[in-house]
């Protein structure tokens, strides 16, 4: 599953809205920016890989099934420096 | 777009850039908008990103739109995943936009405002962005390696050693500056310290809440904890006006470096989930919402530049930091114009989630750009201040005097009038007891933000709660670099005790985490409590070092980049990299000389353990300062010799390269075909 790439809901969403019908309320490229820009916070924010994790163990989220994300995540996250 | 329009438009913005450079460099004897700045600034990112980008991916590169990147070829939905470059440039430019840009030009604005200015956008342009782009792209022909594994690789074993010292003493200098800022935005401040302390309790809420009760929901967890830390800004103004309260959170520099030091130790043996991820993801909400506040208050608001363009300090006695601009501007100014550090970025996550070749030049130039222009806000920042104000927050009790008369005094007397009721008022203003002799960068900026901000939203009225904001901003994003910093340091000893004894290396037997903790923060807790105790602030001696660090790591980047165009057989195009290398090599082993051996005791560190030993009578207390100052020209000698062996490995390479006497080829990843671009031409 590439979930950050934009993820196949918003998609879908984005095809359905980019039809350009006269009359849609909300204009294409405001829908396709805060698209992007959610998905951007989701990256930033790891939202985004707790979903890969979980499709990828076929778990629901839970504390249990966070809790697991983290200890993957740490292994990766804690060798990370911040940049100055 | 036809040609002829394309060339019009690129002529109209080359001369807007123009112009405006011209109106910041040549105004003189007036005060000019800050606007010049912005657009100057827009401009030049514009023609650079446009043509020279470019130039370096078709010529130098040769970024290939068919080759699959590791994200593609090594996907496993965990470390390697390809995403869409928008989200990749936003968590890039999220990584790389840290203290650095916002304090650096600053400290830098002691020069006036055009030094800083042109070192940024040239900087950035011809060094920093390149830097930033070669550095990810190779590392993505490599499978995703970091900056020590490519340098062992390209250059030699001693270039794997020099690059994986020079991360960890750059890591070491880094917190203890990034500390010893934190400590001169919260001395005696009740208001801050509050602030600040609230925003533990708060991070370990949002760690469980985020555990038990709504998994994975960071978002909505980060903008709980901000409203939280607003409501916690709120309180500080209550706590600094109930004189019950208030003296539980006045603090002095030292108690403050203690409590930092103590908070270290915890952040980096405290489990991750608990502390130091939430705090991350609190402080990248505050910072992203921040820096996009403040850039859209600069372009509302349109503030005036009230510092000259030059002042008389380019001759080297400033009082913030002595030197002259050559070469001190230039190593004060590392973020926002060309950083070592982002190297380790470029070649840590970005390299694992570029989906396509093509789009490293959007990434990684262009998020440098980004990280860029906040260097330009903060230097707007900084310059909207009158210049008697910003040298006496700025300026170090040593240099100035101890009483607001000797420093209001002393700085009027250099030409930028200021008045003690005049600070006192300005500290009144935003809730402080004084603004005198709060060095380290972050107080002045926050009075600048402060100022911008409350010229039209809320006016004077809620000066206060801006500064505070500004402060707390600060802080949080420095304590935050200060976890993940002394974990990773914490990581890479044990990585290296572990050759030593097995047992050391394993991350999680506890007497290993806490005896390589406590190593880790006792080197940086060392220099952030020198810096406490020296009389001149600290941040004369220790942001030179810390920016001869990081352009130290820089100049082994560039090292590494410039290696590999040469055995990619482009050495025609290595002056890309070697122009900007020859530049910070000149600028760093001349500062580092004349850190180390200058006779001006505000510069040369053993000058100044001279004075001190023959000036006045000894003491534990001299012997100490004397002691640090042998300390810190020692530990630049060692940074400068490691740096010098790198370079003649690399130089011997390049040369055995071009004679023809070595035939070499570069360790990339073999050529396989990416799908996506047939998906889309499909």
């Amino acid at each position: 599953m590439r979930a950050s790439r934009l993820e196949p809901s918003e998609r879908s969403t984005a095809g359905r809205c980019s039809a350009g019908q006269p009359g849609a309320a909300v204009p294409t490229w405001l829908i396709a920016t805060a698209t992007l820009l959610l998905s951007t916070l989701r990256e930033i924010f790891d939202e985004s890989a707790y979903s890969r994790f979980l499709a990828r163990h076929e778990m629901d989220s839970c504390p249990s099934a966070y809790a697991a994300f983290l200890r993957e995540q740490e292994r990766n996250k804690a060798r990370l420096p911040k940049c100055c | 777009m036809a040609k002829s329009l394309q060339i019009l438009v690129w002529g109209v913005v080359s001369l807007l850039g123009a112009l405006a450079l011209g109106a910041i460099a040549l105004h003189r004897g007036e005060q000019i908008n800050a606007m010049w700045l912005v657009v100057a600034a827009f401009c030049t990112y514009a023609v650079g990103y446009r043509f020279y980008s470019k130039f370096i991916s078709a010529k130098v590169l040769a970024l290939d739109a068919k080759r699959a990147t590791p994200a593609e070829r090594l996907e496993d939905g965990r470390d390697f995943v390809p995403t869409n470059k928008w989200v990749v440039f936003g968590h890039h430019f999220a990584a790389i936009a840290g203290p650095g840009p916002l304090v650096g030009p600053v400290l830098a604005a002691q020069f006036g405002y055009l030094p800083g200015t042109l070192w940024i956008l040239a900087g950035a342009v011809f060094g920093g962005c390149v830097q930033d782009f070669v550095i990810l792209l190779f590392s993505v022909r490599r499978d995703g390696k970091s900056l020590t594994e490519m340098a062992r690789e390209e250059i030699g074993i001693v270039g794997g050693f020099v690059a994986y010292a020079a991360v960890i003493s750059i890591i070491v200098i880094l917190l203890a500056v990034a500390s010893l800022i934190v400590v001169n935005a919260l001395k005696a401040s009740p208001w801050a310290v509050f602030t600040i302390a609230m925003t533990i309790p708060i991070a370990l809420l949002m760690g469980l809440y985020l555990r038990r009760l709504r998994p994975g929901k960071v978002l909505e967890v980060s903008f709980l904890g901000f409203i939280l830390v607003m409501l916690a800004i709120w309180g500080g103004q209550w706590v600094s006006q109930t004189p019950a309260v208030a003296p539980w959170f006045t603090l002095t520099a030292s108690t403050l470096a203690v409590v930092i030091i103590i908070y270290g130790f915890f952040a980096s043996a405290l489990p991750v989930w608990l502390l130091l991820a939430p705090r991350d993801y609190l402080s990248t909400f505050v910072k992203l919402g921040t820096i996009g506040l403040l850039a859209i208050g600069i372009i509302a608001l349109r503030p005036t530049l009230h510092m000259p363009p030059l002042t008389r300090f380019i001759d080297g006695s400033g009082p913030i930091f002595a030197g002259s601009i050559f070469p001190f501007a230039f190593i004060t100014i590392a973020c926002g114009a060309i950083s070592g550090f982002h190297s380790l970025i470029s070649s840590g996550t970005t390299p694992k989630l570029i989906r396509r070749e093509l789009e490293t030049r959007m990434v990684g130039y262009g998020a440098m750009m980004a990280e860029s222009m906040v260097a330009i806000m903060a230097t707007i920042a900084a310059c909207v201040l009158q210049p008697g104000i910003y040298f006496a927050i700025n300026s170090p009790a040593g240099v100035v005097g101890q009483s607001p008369e000797t420093a209001s005094a002393t700085i009027s007397g250099w030409g930028f009038p200021v008045t003690a009721a005049g600070m006192h008022a300005l500290a009144q203003a935003v809730g402080e007891q004084t603004l005198f002799n709060r060095t380290g960068g972050a107080p002045a900026f926050a009075v600048g933000m402060a100022h911008i901000f409350s010229s039209s939203l809320g006016g004077q009225a809620v000066m206060a709660i801006w500064y505070h904001f500004a402060i707390m901003f600060e802080a949080l994003f420095i304590l935050t670099v200060l976890d993940a910093g002394t974990r990773v340091g914490r990581f890479m000893v044990q990585d290296a005790l572990g050759h030593v004894w097995k047992p050391l290396g394993r991350t999680g037997w506890y007497p290993s985490i806490l005896a390589t903790s406590a190593l880790i923060v006792a080197a940086w807790g060392s220099f952030l409590w020198q810096g406490v105790k020296d009389p001149l602030g600290g941040i004369n001696s220790l942001w030179p070092l810390f920016g001869i660090c990081n352009q130290l790591l820089a100049t082994v980047a560039l090292c590494v980049a410039t290696t590999i165009i040469v055995k990619m057989g482009k050495a025609r195009y290595s002056p890309v990299t070697l122009v900007p290398l020859t530049w910070l090599v000149s600028v760093t082993f001349t500062a580092s000389w004349q850190k180390m051996f200058d006779p001006n005791p505000r510069i040369g560190f053993l000058a100044h353990a001279r004075q001190l030993a023959s000036s006045v009578a000894p003491s534990h207390e001299i012997s100490r300062l004397i002691f640090n100052d042998r300390l810190d020209a020692v530990v630049t000698g060692v940074l400068v010799c490691m740096v010098t062996l790198i370079l003649l490995e690399s130089a011997f390479l390049w040369v055995s390269v071009l004679s023809g006497r070595m035939q070499v080829k570069v360790k990339e990843a073999p050529f396989v075909p990416t799908r996506f671009a047939a998906e889309e031409q499909g």
